[in-house]
């Protein structure tokens, strides 16, 4: 690795960690949380040398941690990092947050970015829990209920993911036979591990809730809903794309395991039409975005296990190129709804023109991002059933796509406020430059002029034409979807989590029990029993 | 008959160590007044200096220094042993003594010319008993010397909860007193069986000699009975809960730190270095049952209480259960014996720092408020931000999460489960983390809302650092280094695969 890029990718880190430093004391503390939209430059600069570089690790010295950078990674780190300067410096540039919301929204920007970089489990767990926790200051600190029960809810799925990801990271480093730590290493090791099934479904579950896969999507609705447009914006932009490159980092593509593959290929569809069904039940625009992103990782994780399945390893690339465009337009999209809730004026013209663009990129209109986006999925959904499915969830999308900008008319009563003049004042440039951007970083995956054939181009618009058609026939039918509340299935979660809360007051009963003197020299007398039996009968 | 246990260089850093803080006490009555304070605060930096000394010996010798007292070799004589987990408490000991003594300088100061008071005195006397107390238990190599250690950690313990004199308080100590007393018999017994079958208390000779008949098992069960007693491992953890949360709060940061692990250190002497050539699975394994229901229902009741002392002391149940899942998963001599016994002494540590920074942090907390009712801290953490950070960063290590001590051992604890195979221990571990997750929730969350707060009294920042300083070390384990671990295997009978 040159010395240029390993002292960038050290940097990408290093940058958010300082300012994070410089928080402790009092006196820096605003200027640091001010700055810190300069934090993800290196970052950006690392992303885009490393997009064409031959991957590369970078051991830190003294520490333990490897580093590493390879095409997927760089390609979400370019992307990441650009939008988390965009609107950080939007944000600050309106007015400085308050400190508490400063140093989470750092606190998750380092996350973010190390997680693309992360090239040892236990480092990787260290920013995936830093990109997943502090996330909470970013919407939660409220008197509204809802906002303090999305907290809650988000924060319980958050700490649900890590514990099962530390157990399959510790059944990873168990058995790795060398006593490495790289998760490269892992990897090799993982398809002949004993515990090979058990750390396949704590990962396939741990790294499916950050992504909303079904049936741990209901907290995404509820935490676009209640976090302000630029949180949400870094968050569906940038956040969950933690759950797609664990996903990238830890299923073992080399090897063809088809029943693991059909299963995370079946498990993604589903999400993605259920996504789909569930987001049209849906009046918020906030909330039929995130509903749309749960769809959208859906698709990941299908083509995820069709890759899984056959053994390709270069499905990686293609998927980071899916997320990276998601990434970017999802974003834009939470930003639109702030832009055009400020103008006021009706929709119409350019700006429906460019929203509508924008919105339609997501289901793969042809000549934007997501057309490519579409062209780089479709490597692994060949032919069959999964080409079926992938269409079809083309179709759901767009459908969903103009609900979507059908809806941008009536935002949520914040919407305007929450959003920085700056971006409204440039939203027309955030807005192409999602749409275009993805043309730049194409070239590194794949052939530009594919894109450009004309069966391509049809292929990629008659499912969107299908799709609004099918939108603005119903809309003039009259049809209206069936009202869900945001967060579906979470309703069940929280029965759940009532029922595991009524259990509380036995234990009390029990520890009063057991705190009793009598009771406290038998359970004495008993364990003395116990371990004399156990000594002279084993 | 083993050859004479000589003396080795470094042996007569152990004779120091012990003699420190026993001078201090002799000192501290001689003198009294502000003296007490003077001396016991004077004389941490030497005890500082010993401990690392020591762990520098251990560490460069790459085996145990012994100290045979008198010359004589056991088992006529007695000898002192500090091996490499001796070296690494010895040094906890006397960073967190150290900080709770300079922390409790506000609390118990006796005014310049008055009179001492009766508290003050107490409390500089028995930190130093208590320092005492547990440098013999990490350095005895004796069981009837490590009976008398026991002892006085006991009676210098129960003086610290019912410091003030108030009523709750006295009735909590006695609670403590008398069934640390019921442990102390059972321990004695179980000593008394040993000396009668063997004519040896030598923790090596007694090693070298006992088999597995049934008078070794019943003295092994008298004297981890005795010993779970006092460490208050669940359902024994009747006085810990009032014990803790009542103390002042230098006092409980000792007590939940330091002087619960003293009897399980000793614990630990008797498994693995007293019993190791016993196969003791199904012991283990009853240990490891007594700690998963300890993890799960001391987190349950940490969820459920309104004051936040109480909290942190059922924490400390259910931290206590983390510590004997050592039992099943380093017991034998298996590949993996050595990642769980790693995992069992990072757990000592990471609790011991994380667990004083909370109680120091939850005095001060209870000092500016005037209260410590979780329900009523809201806008807490904007008027306190340090004390805040202090009780977040120890939470962080409770929960396991990264970069801490804590989650060092939880990563440990999972793998040693993983690759022994005993999966079930795994349950406790994740469990016990995502509760701790809720617990810890629950305070910050109100502290971090919005609300309006009028404090008593500001806190004195050098007493926030001090709670802040521990808090970091707990962190700062989390980046242990190999030669950490590599000291921890020093002197430990089963480290390389095979019986010594």
């Amino acid at each position: 690795m040159s010395h240029l890029s390993s002292t960038l990718l050290v940097a990408s880190l290093a940058a958010p960690l300082a300012l994070l430093a410089a928080c402790f004391v009092k006196n820096w503390r605003p200027r640091a949380l001010a700055l810190q939209w300069l934090a993800p430059a290196p970052g950006l600069a690392a992303g885009l040398l490393g997009l064409t570089a031959a991957p590369a690790s970078f051991d830190l010295p003294g520490l333990g941690f490897t580093l590493r950078l390879d095409p997927p990674g760089a390609l979400l780190l370019a992307a990441a990092s650009l939008l988390w300067i965009v609107v950080t410096a939007a944000v600050w540039r309106e007015r400085a947050p308050d400190e508490r919301f400063g140093l989470s929204w750092l606190l998750t920007m380092a996350g973010s970015l190390g997680v693309f970089i992360a090239g040892d489990l236990v480092s990787f767990y260290l920013v995936y829990a830093l990109v997943s926790i502090p996330a909470y200051g970013l919407f939660a600190f409220s008197d509204d209920a809802e906002k303090k029960r999305a907290g809650a809810i988000y924060m319980a799925f958050a700490i649900l993911g890590e514990a099962l990801l530390l157990l399959a990271f510790a059944a990873l480093a168990a058995g790795e036979p060398h006593g490495s730590s790289r998760i490269a290493d892992m990897m090799a090791a993982l398809p002949a591990s004993p515990w090979r099934d058990a750390i396949l479904a704590l990962i396939v579950a741990g790294f499916g809730m950050k992504m909303g896969l079904i049936p741990f999507n209901g907290w995404m609705p509820l935490n676009y809903a209640a976090a302000p447009i630029p949180a949400a914006a870094v968050l569906s932009g940038a956040g969950v794309k933690a759950g797609v490159i664990g996903l990238i980092r830890f299923l073992p593509l080399g090897v063809p395991l088809q029943g693991w593959g059909e299963a995370l290929a079946a498990l993604g569809f589903l999400t993605a039409i259920y996504g789909v069904l569930l987001g049209l039940t849906q009046q918020n625009p906030k909330t039929i975005l995130a509903y749309s992103s749960i769809s959208q990782m859906g698709v990941i994780a299908a083509a995820l296990g069709m890759a899984l399945g056959a053994g390709d390893i270069s499905a990686s690339g293609d998927v980071a190129f899916y997320a990276a465009n998601h990434l970017l337009v999802k974003a834009a999209l939470f930003l639109t709804i702030g832009a055009l809730a400020m103008r006021g004026a009706p929709l119409g013209g350019w700006t429906l023109a460019l929203a509508a663009t924008l919105a339609l990129s997501l289901a793969g209109l042809p000549f934007t991002g997501g057309a490519l986006a579409k062209l780089a999925s479709k490597a692994q959904f060949v032919s069959g059933w999964a080409a079926s499915l992938a269409t079809l969830s083309s179709i759901g999308t767009a459908l969903l796509m103009t609900h979507f900008v059908a809806r941008l008319d009536a935002p949520p009563p914040d919407a305007a406020r929450e959003c920085p003049s700056a971006l409204v004042r440039f939203w027309p440039a955030v807005a192409l430059g999602a749409i275009l951007l993805p043309w730049l970083f194409f070239p590194a995956f794949g052939y530009v002029s594919k894109a450009l054939e004309i069966a391509k181009i049809w292929e990629g618009l008659w499912p969107v034409l299908l799709g609004v058609g099918l939108a603005l026939g119903l809309r003039r039918l009259g049809w209206t979807a069936p009202r869900v509340p945001a967060g579906d299935s979470i309703v069940l979660f929280e029965g759940a989590f009532t029922r595991l809360l009524a259990l509380g007051p036995g234990f009390e009963t029990l520890d009063a029990r057991l705190r009793q003197w009598p009771a406290a020299g038998v359970s004495l007398l008993l364990i003395v029993l116990a371990l004399l039996a156990a000594g002279v009968l084993g | 008959m083993m050859p004479p246990d000589p003396t080795t260089p470094g042996g007569a850093l152990l004779v120091l160590a012990i003699l420190l803080p026993c001078a201090g006490i002799i000192l501290s009555f001689v003198l009294g007044g502000r003296n007490a304070e003077r001396v016991a605060l004077g004389l941490t930096p030497f005890g500082f200096a010993l401990a690392c000394a020591i762990a520098f010996h251990v560490a460069s010798a790459g085996k145990p220094i012994v100290y045979a007292l008198g010359g004589l070799a056991p088992p006529l004589g007695i000898a002192l042993r500090a091996d490499g987990v001796s070296a690494v408490m010895l040094v906890a000991a006397a960073v967190i003594l150290t900080a709770a003594g300079f922390y409790a300088r506000a609390k118990f100061a006796t005014p310049e010319g008055g009179p001492e008071s009766r508290s003050a005195l107490t409390f500089w006397i028995m930190l130093q008993a208590i320092w005492a107390a547990l440098t013999i238990i990490f350095v005895g190599g004796d069981l009837f010397n490590l009976y008398v250690a026991l002892e006085l950690l006991t009676f210098a313990a129960v003086p610290l909860v019912c410091i003030d004199g108030r009523p709750e308080t006295l009735a909590a100590a006695l609670r403590y007193l008398l069934f640390a007393l019921f442990g102390s018999i059972s321990y004695l017994l179980g000593v008394a069986l040993f000396y009668g079958a063997y004519g040896t208390l030598d923790i090596p000779l007694l090693a070298q000699r006992v088999q597995s008949t049934p008078i070794v098992w019943l003295a092994a069960a008298l004297m981890t009975g005795g010993l779970l007693a006092k460490t208050a491992l669940f359902p024994l953890h009747l006085w810990l809960p009032p014990a803790h949360a009542n103390a002042p709060a230098a006092a409980s940061a000792v007590l939940s730190g330091l002087v619960v692990k003293g009897s399980f250190f000793l614990t630990l002497r008797l498994w693995f270095y007293v019993l190791p050539a016993l196969s003791a699975a199904g012991a283990a394994n009853i240990l490891g049952a007594l700690a998963l229901a300890a993890i799960i229902t001391g987190s349950v009741l940490a969820l459920r209480q309104a004051r936040l002392k109480l909290l942190i002391a059922y924490s400390t149940v259910a931290q206590i259960g983390y510590l004997f899942l050592v039992f099943p998963l380093a017991t034998g001599a298996h590949v993996w014996s050595g990642i769980g016994w790693s995992a069992g002494v990072m757990q000592i540590l990471a609790h011991a720092f994380a667990k004083a920074a909370m109680f120091l942090s939850a005095g001060l907390l209870a000092e500016a408020l005037g209260h410590d009712q979780i329900a009523r801290f809201a806008g807490a953490a904007r008027a306190l931000p340090m004390t805040f950070l202090t009780l977040g960063l120890g939470g962080l290590s409770l929960m396991g999460l990264p970069p801490s001590g804590g989650f060092s051992a939880k990563w440990l604890m999972l793998q040693a489960s993983v690759a022994s195979g005993q999966w079930v221990w795994t349950l406790p571990v994740l469990a016990g983390g995502l509760l701790a997750a809720g617990y810890v929730y629950r305070i910050l969350t109100p502290a971090l809302s919005e609300g309006d707060i009028m404090l008593k009294a500001p806190p004195k920042r050098s007493r926030e650092a001090i709670a802040l300083g521990l808090a970091l070390i707990a962190l700062a384990l989390g980046f242990a280094p190999q030669g950490f671990f590599d000291l921890l295997e020093i002197g430990r009978p089963l480290a390389a695969g095979t019986l010594q």
